[in-house]
């Protein structure tokens, strides 16, 4: 197998993107990640027993039972899987570009340079704003996928992360 | 001398009233048509034929009208640097595009267009939200003389040379390569038919089903030894819709692929591309060699008998639009000279293909065969496990399944300079995608835990009109490759379109 670095010429001590570095979101944040799995929990235990109490033949037991804790289960394990993921979630900042990481399972962290940023948005859903939250979404021309979207920011870091980025954007054009 | 003066105001071609009628009408159909019916089969006084036969001429003259005011209200004209188009008649617009925004114009034609000897003129604008222009019943001469000076214009602004964008420049084309009705032929032959065939077997396999139950049915009726054998032998019968429908699939490709590519030509101008092709839905798309992310192309087992590949210039594009807009520049039946032309063109001297080739590691096999094999399988278990033809067809399925995952595996691997990449992947067919370096949008990094014990991981390059993605490297070179990326764009100086 050849070796990468006899094929291609490298710079030598590239700044690393190491997610140690990251920095965490506000512990609040957790209480919206939760709303929203209490949310679909309701949906699903409403749309059970509004299946129950119209359908024409009550489900035996033995069906129901089983769907339920299948319900159950995969709540609890949504639940589990966002409370262990939360502190893997995390922003950095550095001179050239803003990277965003996340994921238990699934590690991801996605970078874009700041001169690639198209535009920038605060935003607060209605939770968010009741804690105090604001999330900073970063567009870039690449679509959906290459955009950042870093909630859990107290109003005031989110203001000005987006004063920052746009300084940014501005001295590039 | 110009015979046609587009800083005046200038409307659409007359002829094209036709065309606006229509297209009102339609649109009031699609939007009306569940009150129109509830209406006809409720309401009693709507049952009488002449009480229709009004509403229909009093809904037509609405629409003549509609469709007179559209016309005289729309208007367009070249002022200042900027395109200037002006609509409505009872809300009006004014919609204004500095020419430096202006990335390309294209035209299109369906039948109705042709027979008018009318276009829809579309100008592409640089910039994600910005909505285009579409201009749907252009006189064609007038439409060429706007495209030609909206391409002068374009070309001289640097220089602020005036005196040109008066004259008829004539822009030098080369004819780079012309579709035949043979080569028309081959491309249809070598389309994807598994894949449309599996579509319409799967919609097949329904009505198989239905079929089968009246022939059941029928049986009983007539004994007839034929139709019992038939519903009896399965297998005879399922043989018989596998064939017909790849034959219709191999039809329909054939059908679509002189549709679509009927007189195709590609012909190269000094900074862009130009592409004309299509028999009832024409198409003139003029491609900015700045304006392309990716070179993407394709070939196939039936295509290498040819030596023939499937080109894509694909091109940066916001993302509401992506799917649509990228049908309208790919050139098929394109040689392998013609290939190696293009990327001269857009990638400059070759910097790859000395360059050693980096596979995807065999791990990635295991993920692959898992999901094309073992989990329809274990899926499928609960379901079938009675059947006897399940316990011979599963093993089938794994083998064919695995076959399949190192067909992909063979091909999956990348190749990396200091400005550009090139990734080849697939498994029946070979693609390839070339991108400089500078043109990246953002990266990602990925790995699973299951990729963290084995020290491996995924990169994602996002760019202006889609990801490229490099499965399954060591950990330590897609980090490498990670900060290089990042180091490359922002040190970058050029512009990404």
């Amino acid at each position: 197998m050849e070796n990468f670095t006899n094929a291609v010429l490298i710079p030598e001590n590239l700044p690393e993107v190491e997610p140690e570095t990251f920095t965490g979101l506000n512990r609040k944040y957790l209480i919206v990640l939760f709303v929203r799995i209490l949310i679909i929990f309701l949906l699903l235990a409403g749309g059970m027993t509004a299946y129950i109490i119209f359908a024409e033949q009550t489900p035996s037991w033995s069906i129901l039972i089983p769907i339920a804790a299948a319900v159950l289960l995969i709540i609890i394990f949504i639940s589990v899987v966002t409370w262990l993921g939360f502190p893997k979630k995390g922003y950095l900042v550095r001179e050239k570009d803003v990277s965003f990481q996340r994921g238990l399972i699934t590690y991801m962290v996605t970078s874009v340079p700041l001169n690639r940023i198209q535009h920038v948005e605060v935003n607060q859903g209605i939770l968010a704003k009741m804690l105090g939250l604001s999330s900073v979404n970063i567009y870039t021309a690449g679509g959906t996928s290459s955009d950042l979207s870093i909630p859990g920011l107290t109003e005031n870091e989110a203001l000005k992360l987006k004063a920052f980025l746009s300084g940014k954007i501005s001295g590039h054009e | 001398m110009n015979s046609i003066d587009l800083s005046q105001p200038t409307r659409q071609s007359p002829r094209g009233l036709i065309l606006i009628f229509l297209f009102s009408a339609q649109k009031f159909i699609r939007a009306f048509w569940p009150i129109v019916l509830v209406l006809v089969f409720q309401n009693e006084i709507f049952r009488n034929n002449r009480t229709i036969l009004i509403a229909v001429l009093i809904l037509m003259i609405l629409l003549i009208i509609h469709s007179i005011l559209f016309y005289l209200n729309f208007f367009f004209y070249l002022e200042d640097d900027e395109f200037i188009l002006k609509k409505g008649y009872l809300r009006k617009q004014t919609l204004s595009i500095p020419f430096d925004r202006i990335q390309s114009v294209n035209t299109k034609q369906n039948l109705i267009q042709q027979l008018l000897n009318v276009v829809t003129l579309e100008i592409d604008t640089a910039g994600t939200a910005a909505k285009e222009l579409k201009i749907h019943a252009l006189d064609a001469s007038v439409s060429n003389e706007l495209q030609e000076q909206l391409q002068a214009v374009k070309k001289h602004s640097q220089s602020n040379d005036e005196a040109n964008s008066q004259n008829q420049e004539t822009i030098k084309e080369e004819l780079l390569m012309q579709l035949s009705p043979t080569d028309l032929l081959k491309i249809g032959i070598s389309q994807n038919h598994i894949r449309a065939g599996l579509i319409i077997l799967a919609f097949g396999l329904q009505i198989f089903n239905q079929v089968q139950d009246v022939f059941e049915e029928k049986a009983e009726e007539y004994s007839s030894e034929f139709i019992e054998f038939m519903s009896n032998s399965n297998l005879a019968l399922v043989t018989f819709m596998v064939i017909f429908f790849l034959l219709v699939s191999i039809v329909f490709s054939l059908l679509r692929t002189v549709l679509k590519y009927f007189d195709f030509k590609l012909l190269k101008r000094p900074e862009t591309y130009r592409i004309e092709s299509g028999l009832f839905n024409k198409r003139n798309v003029i491609i900015p060699h700045q304006k392309v992310q990716e070179l993407n192309w394709e070939t196939g087992p039936i295509k290498k008998i040819f030596g023939i590949y499937h080109l894509v210039f694909k091109q940066a594009v916001s993302g509401q639009n992506r799917q649509q807009r990228q049908q309208l520049v790919d050139a098929p039946g394109c040689l392998a000279k013609h290939l190696e032309k293009l990327k001269y063109d857009l990638f400059g001297e070759d910097q790859l293909s000395n360059v050693p080739r980096i596979y995807s590691n065999s791990f990635y096999f295991r993920r692959l065969w898992i999901m094309f094999g073992w989990i329809p399988v274990l899926l499928a278990t609960p379901f079938f496990y009675s059947e006897m033809i399940f316990w011979i067809s599963a093993p089938l399925w794994l083998l064919a399944s695995a076959g399949y995952s190192y067909l992909i595996i063979k091909k999956r691997y990348f190749r990396m300079s200091n400005n550009q990449i090139r990734i080849s992947k697939g498994a029946i067919s070979h693609k390839w995608e070339q991108m400089e370096l500078h043109k990246i949008q953002a990266v990602e990094f990925k790995q699973t835990i299951f990729q963290k014990r084995r020290k491996l991981a995924s990169l994602d390059l996002m760019n202006a009109s889609g990801t490229i993605t490099i499965p399954y490297i060591e950990e330590k070179l897609a980090k490498q490759i990670y900060n290089y990326l990042l180091y490359h764009t922002e040190i970058s100086k050029e512009g990404w379109m």
